[in-house]
């Protein structure tokens, strides 16, 4: 390869002038003395060339590693895909943080190195404003969505209405409680409302079963925002109107979530340590029986549940709704991620190929066999191999009707940004719930709709 | 003329040396450099692409009555220079003891440089769980020696978390000084120490008037590094407290990296990092100085 | 009297011993329990009261570093490149570094030429931008050359923020060597480079090592630049490191276990040049 002999060149080249003048005999002649400059000068510009074109179309994808594929299931899928199209897949797979930080610069900057890239919901809002995706109607045959859950359709649609991203990991929280401790503490059933849990894990403090009925993620973290989501669902509160007006200010429901979390932490329902908590050292916690409710997991904590090697707590995990304020309230919150097309991708045709694979019928039906990953297709819930390999799924089917996405605002950086910081103040006993919300808005002022 | 001729050759020379240096330098970066500049003399927010405009020094206006970033800047300014001080009183101690004769000298001194060696993702990750409040090792340690009643939360606590954040930093960061200053001291001619001796010094004194004062130029080079280096620190602190407890350890870093990547303000973003640079300016001005004057001198 | 001397040798000795304990155990402590853990099982780790050593030990984290639960060894390829990436890239730093750099520090202690103060200054105010402002647009640029995803474009970059260092770091121990012997040298018939190689590089032998250590760590461990700059082919080890982790957070455990894989080469790097520090002070003890 030509690129990779010029720095050489250039290389020995400053070497061999360099030694050359560092004779000790003769006197350094002015002709000579330029010599090493004229040769460095040449380093820099030396561009590569370009390298030729390869024989089949070769589409670039990146998009986080699934928590639950530890057996690389997701690539036996895209090696799959491979085989079958004739499309040859350079797969960039990491973890979610390192995802957002390579996409978003990419997106921002107009490039076309991806041709299949991770679309957060969160990210929604923001790419449709800017047009870095492109609508997938014009690939999709009619009626292509017909049998997904349509919220996840919803979720990933622009205002005008067209589908920019079909989701790959539906991942949607559940409620987790330790049976077998709860059990020990005299319930045989679950906490329907955030008030009997507040009671049951009283119960449990004093009985000695365990120290602390929760131990949430409230580290100033992204996934602490996600928690606000969460409770302020659980309370039936709300963030911004259609129109993007603040309503986390005014809610009261908005407020008594906030409150519920900050009152937990005083009666010691849950533990200090999780203000210090991402949800890593969260689940550690459960899942060595220090806690008994996990008011917030992801669906394949059950399985970790299962494994002697992370988890004390074999076979005493159950699924349940999540508890809400009053009985008949049960929300949950859904973080989906899509794939989708960058507007500048150079073989979109082949990216769209790709997607319908991923997210196919089949592909999700595997995937679910394979690693327990949750479908985006309806009937795969009520299919007879899938419910008896995961008997829960009749809990979580439940559970996703009512699960609701991140707030869907263009401005979602600045909200979760200023979010987290006031939210840990008035957790750490910096301010007081209502003060944390105004401040809130005092800094997402710029953002306030103009009635 | 024999002067003349002199000082020409040295003129050439001199630029013929360091122009390959200037070049792969700024090669790179220049364009960048000056881009990201242009870039904090504007609004330019991504997701709100119709506001995109040049307002002049708007950027850094608003920073000065932004209270995230001046708390920042306090954070910023306590880690780096706390973390400065532990890191060159505690290098040149351990350069010394490492200069002495002893059994296994040359393992002990590659030994040294291994927390430096280290990824910092891996720095921060081992931290984090060593200050775990349910079961890291800080804690076990602590309790197992009877030095604490019972687990404590770390990181909830400001001033405790900042602590521990120093601590993680200076671990990591005060091989280098060790290692600029091991290598000075070998190049003190022994017969210094000698006349010292011979004058009825201390050996504390014969630290203070004679090592000390030959380090002296040593020091402040590894001790502005280590600050510049102070005020760009972000795996540390994101990792293990995510700039928490209620940002009491958001570092500039955090912000410039939140501001850019997440709310995608491109302007804003490069306006704190110029400001940031502008305000290590000052003292570097001085040190500059300082320390062209102590070479002289030498 | 000789009794007394012996004496207080011997509490000077002791001491001296115990102070190095001390640091050893300073720098090693911490470490040791990262290697623990790499052989731990995470719920182990997470008894209350911790057993220093575990009761059960696995490679499972090591052995995850190179094939992946199926069993095929795709992972040992990712892992693989990226030791060699990391092994390139920060060598070629290092060696461009202190060609590059030797000269230059050389022509600014020793030569009078214009501008030599602006470009000490200049090289400064290079390290006062955190990079993390100037990523996007190098990323820009980058792609425009067809750098991205290339040890050449990583390479590039390191240059713009070590160089400038290790300029600084050599002037400084240049300075300290006296130019009478040099001066003595170049009477002798050798040119100013001729001087700079057989009599003051041998001399500053230790600083020298220090510099180059410090180079390769300073290539051998940066994170930012290369996690931005590069997606797969020149993906370095940190960034691979980084890599290991889920939507929710870090994997402690394999972070760990590449953790001590990392941090070994530079350490076994300079027990290596050890050595040539301690012949630079003999050759120093010779003037």
């Amino acid at each position: 390869m030509k690129k990779s002999v010029i720095p050489l060149i250039v290389l020995s080249l400053i070497v061999a002038v360099t030694l050359l003048l560092s004779g000790c005999a003769a006197a350094p002649t002015p002709e000579v003395v330029e010599e090493p400059t004229k040769a460095v000068e040449v380093a820099p510009t030396a561009t590569p060339e370009p390298e030729p074109e390869a024989e089949a179309e070769t589409i670039t994808v990146i998009f986080p590693q699934h928590e639950a594929d530890l057996s690389g299931a997701f690539e036996a899928r895209v090696r799959e895909f491979e085989a079958q199209s004739g499309v040859k897949v350079e797969l960039i797979q990491a973890n979610w943080d390192s995802i957002a930080d390579r996409v978003v610069p990419e997106m921002a900057t107009g490039g076309s190195a991806y041709d299949v890239v991770e679309f957060d919901n969160g990210w929604v809002a923001q790419w449709c404003g800017a047009g870095w995706t492109t609508p997938l109607d014009q690939y999709m045959e009619a009626g292509y969505t017909d049998g997904m859950i349509p919220g996840l359709v919803d979720l990933f649609s622009c205002p005008d209405g067209t589908v920019h991203g079909f989701v790959w990991n539906n991942d949607t929280r559940f409620f987790m409680y330790n049976a077998a401790k709860l059990a020990e503490a005299g319930f045989d059933a679950s906490p329907k409302t955030v008030d009997e849990l507040i009671e049951q894990s009283k119960a449990a403090q004093e009985a000695g079963v365990v120290e602390y009925g929760m131990a949430p993620f409230w580290e100033q973290n992204w996934s602490l925002v996600n928690e606000l989501h969460f409770w302020a669902y659980t309370f039936g509160g709300e963030f911004v109107d259609d129109e993007g007006c603040f309503l986390f200010n005014k809610d009261p429901n908005t407020l008594a979530a906030v409150q519920f979390m900050i009152d937990t932490l005083e009666s010691g329902v849950s533990n200090p340590a999780g203000l210090t908590y991402g949800q890593p050292a969260s689940q550690d916690v459960f899942l060595k029986g220090g806690s008994l409710f996990y008011p917030q997991a992801i669906p394949g904590l059950l399985a970790y549940a299962q494994d002697d090697t992370v988890s004390d707590v074999v076979g005493q995990i159950k699924v349940a709704l999540v508890p809400g304020a009053t009985p008949d309230l049960s929300a949950s919150l859904t973080l989906p991620e899509a794939l989708a097309i960058p507007a500048n991708s150079q073989h979109k045709e082949a990216a769209w190929k790709y997607i319908e694979f991923m997210t196919s019928y089949e592909t999700n039906k595997m995937l679910a066999k394979e690693i327990g990953l949750l479908p985006i297709w309806v009937d795969l819930y009520t299919d007879p191999e899938l419910t008896a390999l995961y008997p829960e799924w009749a809990e979580f089917s439940a559970q996703l009707e009512t699960a609701r996405g991140l707030s869907t605002v263009t401005w979602y950086g600045d909200f979760a940004d200023i979010a987290m910081s006031e939210l840990h103040k008035a957790l750490t006993g910096g301010q007081g719930a209502q003060e944390a919300l105004d401040a809130m808005a005092k800094g997402l002022a710029e953002f306030e709709c103009v009635r | 003329m024999q002067d003349r001729v002199k000082f020409s050759s040295q003129r050439g020379l001199g630029l013929a040396l360091t122009i390959p240096t200037l070049v792969a330098v700024f090669g790179t970066v220049l364009v960048p450099f000056v881009n990201s500049f242009w870039l904090s003399l504007h609004r330019r927010d991504i997701g709100r692409p119709h506001l995109d405009g040049f307002i002049g020094l708007g950027n850094y206006l608003k920073l000065l009555q932004d209270d995230r970033f001046l708390n920042s800047l306090e954070v910023t300014v306590v880690f780096s220079v706390t973390s400065v001080i532990l890191e060159l009183m505690l290098g040149v101690a351990i350069a010394l003891v490492l200069n002495e004769k002893f059994k296994g000298r040359g393992f002990v001194r590659g030994l040294i440089i291994l927390p430096w060696a280290m990824p910092s993702i891996v720095n921060a990750a081992m931290w984090q769980w060593i200050y775990n409040a349910d079961h890291g090792a800080l804690n076990a340690l602590l309790s197992q020696l009877g030095l604490i009643d019972g687990y404590k939360v770390w990181l909830a606590n400001p001033l405790t978390a900042k602590s521990l954040i120093i601590l993680a930093n200076v671990w990591k960061e005060t091989p280098f000084t060790v290692l600029l200053v091991l290598a000075a001291l070998q190049g003190i001619p022994d017969d210094i120490f000698d006349a010292a001796k011979v004058d009825g010094a201390s050996a504390w004194q014969r630290f203070w008037t004679v090592t000390l004062r030959l380090l002296t130029p040593v020091i402040m080079v590894a001790g502005f590094l280590q600050l510049l280096w102070g005020f760009q620190t972000f795996e540390l602190a994101y990792i293990i407290t995510g700039g928490g407890p209620a940002s009491a350890n958001e570092l500039l870093a955090l912000r410039i990296y939140t501001q850019t990547f997440n709310s995608l303000r491109f302007g804003y973003g490069a306006s704190i990092a110029y400001l940031t640079g502008l305000i290590i300016l000052i003292p570097s001005i001085y040190y500059i100085r300082a320390a062209y004057r102590s070479v002289v001198e030498y | 009297m000789a009794n007394h001397t012996n004496f207080r040798r011997m509490g000077r000795q002791v001491l001296l011993y115990l102070a190095v304990l001390i640091i050893i155990f300073w720098t090693v402590a911490p470490y040791l329990w990262l290697i623990i853990s790499s052989f731990s099982y995470r719920i182990d780790l997470l008894q209350v009261p911790l057993r220093w050593i575990p009761a059960r030990v696995t490679l499972d984290n090591y052995y995850e570093l190179f094939f992946s639960r199926g069993g095929t060894n795709a992972n040992a390829s990712l892992f693989l490149r990226a030791l060699g990436n990391s092994g390139v890239i920060a060598s070629s730093t290092t060696l461009i570094c202190l060609l590059l750099g030797v000269l230059s520090a050389y022509a600014l202690s020793r030569l009078k030429f214009p501008g030599s103060r602006v470009y000490m200054v200049l090289m400064l105010i290079v390290q006062m931008i955190p990079p993390i402002a100037i990523i996007i647009p190098l990323y820009v640029i980058l792609r425009r050359f067809e750098l991205l995803d290339t040890r050449y474009g990583l390479i590039l970059v390191y240059l713009s923020f070590i160089l400038p260092l290790v300029v600084w770091l050599m002037r400084s121990y240049f300075g300290a060597i006296p130019s009478e012997l040099e001066d003595a040298a170049r009477i002798d018939g050798c040119t100013r480079l001729g001087a700079l190689f057989r009599i003051i590089l041998p001399l500053s032998g230790p600083g020298l090592v220090s510099v180059a250590v410090f180079a390769f760590i300073a290539a051998w461990n940066e994170y930012l630049y290369a996690f931005v700059l590069t997606t797969a082919a020149a993906k370095t080890l940190p960034v691979l490191v980084g890599e290991f982790s889920t939507k929710l957070g870090l994997e402690y455990l394999r972070i760990a276990a590449a953790g001590v894989l990392a941090s070994l080469p530079p350490v076994i790097l300079a027990l290596v040049f050890q050595r040539f520090i301690i012949r630079g002070l003999t050759a120093g003890a010779v003037k």
